[in-house]
C-alpha cells in the first residue's frame, strides 16, 4: 500500500508542479526551486496564451486532424483486417508478409520525405491524414479480432441476403467496438502529439497544430539566449510560465477524452490480445 | 507448398523495398556552372549598390536557416518592413534542424539562401557542389559587394577552387580585435556586497582562491561560494574558458597542436578546485544543473563568484539580479590567473564567425540574392538590423555616425515591454549578418549589467584564429574517436574536481592520457596540425 502511495505521488507531484506553477505570476517562478504552492498567483499567462491568436487555428488544425485522422485509420485498417481475416482471401500471405517487413524496416526519413514530395503532399492538410491511415501493427490487432467473431453469425446473415459491405458494417463493425476504439485511442492520441508531420513536412504555419505551436514556443525561449537580446527584464510575463500554461492547454483536451474511451481501451486490448 | 510459397512472397516483398531503397538513393548530377546565370536588369554600377538600380518586381526568395529558434515572421516588423520595402522582396523564411536540412539536399529542393550555423559540418565543407561562388555573383550583379564585405573573411572562407561560398556574421578580423569594437565574454565574477564583506583577497593564486572561498562560506553560510556555466554538453567554464584566464598557449612555439587540458599550469588550477570542492564550497548540483537552473541562481544571486563564460547570453539573468538588488551586482575582477605570470588570453568570435549564409545554385533570381547580402552587410543595413530607423528608434549622439542612442521611445519599450521590443522592433535579432563592430556604436546594445565585465575583459582579448576549424573532416575515423575523446574529457574534468584526495586526481587524469593514446590521439594531431599551417597559410596571404 505504502509503495503504491509513493509510486502515485512519483507520477502526481510533477503534474501537480506544471499545473500550479502555471498560475504562478512570473516573480514566483523567477524565485526559483520548487514549487508546491507560489508565492503569488495570477493568470497572465493564460491571458498571454489565449490572446494569440494562432493558437486557436493551430486548435482547429489539431481538432480536424485528430478527428479525420482517427476515423480514416480506424475505418481502412479495419477494412483491409477484415478482409486478411478471411482464410480463403487470394494472395492472403503475401500482404500478410508485405505486412510484416514494413514493420521490421521503415523506408528512411529521406526516402519518405521524397515520396511525400512526388505525391505532393508537402504544405497540405492530407499529409497528416494518408500517409497514417494504415499501420500493419494496428491491422493485426483487429485481425485477431475479427477471427473470433463467430463465423455463423455472417453465414445466417448471408442467407438472408446481405452483401459483403452489409456484413462489415452491420454486424462486424457494431460487435467490434472495444477494439476499435482501442485503436482509435492509440491513434488518437499519436495524432494529437504528432509534430513530426508537421516539422518535416509542413511550411505553412496556418497549417500548424497546437503541438507544433507548443514545440516553437518552447524554442522561442531559446532565441533570447542565443541572439543575446539585450533588455531590461521587466515583463509580466516570464517564457517558462508560458511553457507551462501552454503545456496545459494542450493537454487538457486529450485528458478529458480519456475517461470515455478507457472502458474499451482495457476490454479492448484484452480481447485482441487473448485468443480463444 | 505453402511455406514455399509464403518464402517466395516475404522475399519478393524483400527486393521491392531493396530497389525502392536504392532508387531513392540515387544521386542526380548537380551543375557547378555559374556560366548559366542570367544577365542582370539594371545598370550594375561599381559605386552603387545594386539593389539601388534594380527596380524589379514581385521578387521572392526562400531563406533556409538552419536553427528551429529562429523567428520566421517577415514584413511584419521594423526592421522587416523596411527590408521588404528597400529591395522589392518577400522573403519567406523556412527553419528546421539538420535532419531537415539533409531532408532539402537529399530531394534537391534546396532554397535560395542557406544559413548553417556549423563551418566543419559536411554541407559548409562541400558548398562548391551546391552554392554559387560569392565572387562570381558579385563581379556580375553587384560589385559594391567588395565594397561591404571584408577581404580577411572572404580569404578565410575560400575553398580549395578559390572561390568563396558562404559569408558568416560576426566573423572579427584582426583589425577588429584591435579597435576595441568587440566586447569580452567571460570573467570571473564576484558579488559587490560580498567582496565588500570579506575584506582584501587574492583569488588570483591557487592558495589565495581555496582560501578565499572559505572565508566567503564562513561570512555568507547561504550563498554558494564559487558558481560557473552549466555542463550539459560541455565543459562549463572551467575547459577552455579558464585555459584563456590562465593564458595556456593555443599552439607550440612551432606552430603545432598543444594540449591545452594537460598543461601543468591548468591542471594547478584544477587541483585546487578539487579542494574547493572538498571544502565544500563548490556545489554538486553545479555539475548536474542544465543552464536554465544556472540561469535561476544567477538571478536569485544563489552563488558569491562564478567563473562566467558568453555573460552576454546571461545577460537577462544577470540584469534581472542588478535591477532589484543595486550594490550587489556581480563585477569582475582578477582572479583565476597564470601561476607562471602569463597575461589572460581571452577569446571572442574570430574569423569563422557563427551563422554562415550561402546562395544555392538552384536559386531563380541570383541577382536579388547578392543584393541581399551586400544590403545586410553595408553600414545602412547593420544600422538598420541593430538599431532601427534613425529618429524613431535611435539618435546619433552630437552628429557622430559611430555613437548611437536609443530614442526615449526605444529605451522605454526597451525597458517595459520585451514582447514588443521583440515582435514589432526585432532590433538585434535578424543577425545573420551581424557584426559586434555596429553593435559597439550603441553602449545600450548590451544590458547595464555586462558594461563592466566587458570593460575588465578588452585588454586581454586575443585572436585565436589559427586554432579555429582544425578537427578532422567529419564522418572520418578520426573525427569520430576525436568525438569520443571530447565526452570523455568532458566526464573527466568533472571527476577531476569532484575527486576525493590527490591520489584520485592522479588516477582520473592518468586515465584520461591513456584513453586518449588508446583513440588515435596521434592521428588526430597529425590532421590539426596539417589544418593549423592551413590556417597560418591562409592568414598570411592577406
Amino acid at each position: 500500500m505504502l509503495l503504491m502511495a509513493i509510486f502515485t505521488l512519483l507520477i502526481v507531484v510533477p503534474l501537480w508542479n506544471v499545473l500550479i506553477s502555471s498560475f504562478a505570476s512570473s516573480q514566483a517562478l523567477n524565485e526559483g526551486g520548487f514549487i508546491f504552492w507560489p508565492s503569488e498567483l495570477s493568470l497572465d499567462h493564460y491571458r498571454s496564451v489565449f490572446q494569440d491568436k494562432s493558437l486557436w487555428s493551430a486548435f482547429l488544425i489539431s481538432v480536424a486532424k485528430t478527428g479525420i485522422g482517427v476515423f480514416a485509420h480506424v475505418v481502412f485498417c479495419a477494412i483491409v483486417a477484415y478482409a486478411l481475416s478471411k482464410r480463403d482471401l487470394k494472395g492472403r500471405k503475401l500482404y500478410a508478409s508485405m505486412g510484416i517487413v514494413t514493420m521490421f524496416f521503415t523506408g528512411g526519413m529521406i526516402p519518405t520525405y521524397l515520396l511525400i514530395k512526388s505525391l505532393g503532399l508537402l504544405n497540405s492538410f492530407w499529409v497528416y491524414i494518408l500517409p497514417a491511415m494504415f499501420s500493419y501493427y494496428d491491422v493485426v490487432i483487429l485481425m485477431n479480432f475479427f477471427r473470433d467473431v463467430p463465423s455463423t453469425l455472417e453465414e445466417s446473415a448471408r442467407i438472408d441476403g446481405a452483401s459483403d459491405w452489409g456484413i462489415f458494417f452491420k454486424i462486424i463493425v457494431p460487435l467490434s467496438k472495444p477494439a476499435l476504439a482501442t485503436i482509435a485511442l492509440f491513434h488518437g492520441v499519436w495524432q494529437w502529439n504528432d509534430f513530426m508531420t508537421t516539422k518535416l513536412y509542413v511550411q505553412n504555419e496556418a497549417l500548424y497544430p497546437l503541438q507544433m505551436k507548443l514545440y516553437e514556443l518552447i524554442l522561442k525561449s531559446q532565441a533570447a539566449a542565443q541572439t543575446g537580446l539585450s533588455a531590461q527584464v521587466s515583463i509580466q510575463t516570464s517564457s517558462k510560465g508560458m511553457q507551462l500554461a501552454t503545456i496545459v492547454v494542450t493537454m487538457v483536451p486529450i485528458l478529458v477524452l480519456y475517461p470515455f474511451l478507457q472502458k474499451y481501451f482495457v476490454t479492448g486490448t484484452m480481447l485482441g490480445a487473448v485468443k480463444e | 507448398m505453402m511455406k514455399i510459397k509464403s518464402m517466395i512472397g516475404l522475399s519478393m516483398t524483400g527486393l521491392v523495398a531493396v530497389a525502392l531503397l536504392a532508387s531513392c538513393g540515387a544521386k542526380k548530377k548537380e551543375s557547378t556552372s555559374t556560366t548559366k546565370l542570367p544577365d542582370p536588369t539594371y545598370k550594375v554600377d561599381k559605386s552603387k549598390p545594386a539593389w539601388q538600380s534594380d527596380k524589379s518586381k514581385d521578387n521572392t526568395l526562400t531563406w533556409y536557416i538552419n536553427a528551429e529558434w529562429w523567428n520566421k515572421k517577415y514584413g511584419t516588423d521594423l526592421i522587416t518592413k523596411q527590408v521588404k520595402k528597400d529591395l522589392n522582396l518577400d522573403i519567406k523564411f523556412i527553419v528546421g534542424d539538420d535532419t531537415k536540412l539533409n531532408t532539402y539536399f537529399a530531394s534537391g529542393d534546396i532554397p535560395d539562401i542557406v544559413t548553417v550555423l556549423d563551418p566543419n559540418t559536411e554541407v559548409a565543407r562541400t558548398a562548391n557542389k551546391w552554392a554559387l561562388p560569392l565572387q562570381d555573383l558579385a563581379n556580375k550583379y553587384d560589385p559594391y559587394f567588395y565594397d561591404v564585405a571584408r577581404e580577411d573573411t572572404l580569404n578565410w572562407y575560400k575553398l580549395s577552387d578559390g572561390k568563396t561560398y558562404g559569408y558568416p556574421n560576426y566573423s572579427n578580423t584582426e583589425a577588429d580585435f584591435k579597435s576595441g569594437k568587440v566586447p569580452a565574454k567571460d570573467a570571473f565574477v564576484i558579488r559587490q556586497d560580498v567582496l565588500d564583506a570579506i575584506g582584501p583577497q587574492d583569488f588570483k593564486t591557487p592558495q589565495g582562491f581555496i582560501s578565499g572561498m572559505k572565508v566567503i562560506k564562513d561570512k555568507f553560510p547561504d550563498l554558494v561560494p564559487f558558481g560557473f556555466n552549466d555542463f550539459s554538453g560541455g565543459t562549463s567554464s572551467l575547459g577552455d574558458i579558464v585555459q584563456d584566464m590562465l593564458g595556456v598557449p593555443v599552439t607550440n612555439t612551432d606552430n603545432t597542436y598543444y594540449d591545452r587540458n594537460l598543461d601543468e599550469d591548468y591542471i594547478t588550477w584544477l587541483k585546487a578546485f578539487r579542494q574547493v570542492h572538498e571544502a565544500g564550497n563548490i556545489s554538486d548540483d553545479s555539475f548536474s544543473d542544465n543552464n536554465d537552473a544556472f540561469k535561476e541562481k544567477m538571478t536569485s544571486g544563489k552563488y558569491a563568484t562564478m567563473m562566467v563564460a558568453a555573460n552576454v547570453n546571461q545577460g537577462n539573468s544577470l540584469q534581472t539580479w542588478l535591477s532589484a538588488n543595486p550594490n550587489k551586482e556581480y563585477i569582475a575582477i582578477d582572479g583565476i590567473q597564470s601561476t607562471k605570470g602569463k597575461t589572460p588570453t581571452l577569446s571572442q568570435a574570430g574569423l569563422s564567425g557563427w551563422m554562415i549564409n550561402y546562395i544555392s545554385q538552384k536559386t531563380k533570381n541570383p541577382a536579388k540574392a547578392i543584393q541581399v547580402f551586400e544590403y545586410l552587410l553595408s553600414d545602412y543595413g547593420q544600422i538598420l538590423t541593430n538599431f532601427g530607423n534613425e529618429g524613431d528608434t535611435f539618435n546619433y549622439i552630437d552628429g557622430n555616425k559611430e555613437a548611437i542612442s536609443w530614442t526615449d521611445t526605444a529605451s522605454k519599450i526597451q525597458s517595459d515591454d520585451l514582447t514588443k521590443w521583440q515582435n514589432d522592433y526585432r532590433i538585434g535579432e535578424f543577425i545573420q549578418f551581424g557584426h559586434d563592430r555596429f553593435k559597439a556604436y550603441n553602449k545600450a546594445s548590451y544590458v547595464k549589467a555586462v558594461w563592466q565585465q566587458q570593460e575588465w575583459g578588452q585588454k586581454y582579448l586575443t585572436p585565436q584564429f589559427k586554432m579555429e576549424n582544425i578537427s578532422p573532416d567529419p564522418g572520418t575515423q578520426e573525427a569520430r574517436a576525436l568525438s569520443a575523446i571530447t565526452t570523455k574529457w568532458q566526464t573527466t574534468l568533472v571527476s577531476l574536481i569532484r575527486a576525493k584526495d590527490t591520489a584520485e586526481f592522479d588516477k582520473t587524469l592518468a586515465t584520461f592520457k591513456q584513453f586518449q593514446k588508446d583513440n588515435k590521439i596521434k592521428e588526430i594531431n597529425v590532421t590539426r596540425d596539417k589544418n593549423i599551417k592551413q590556417n597560418m597559410k591562409k592568414l598570411e596571404e592577406k
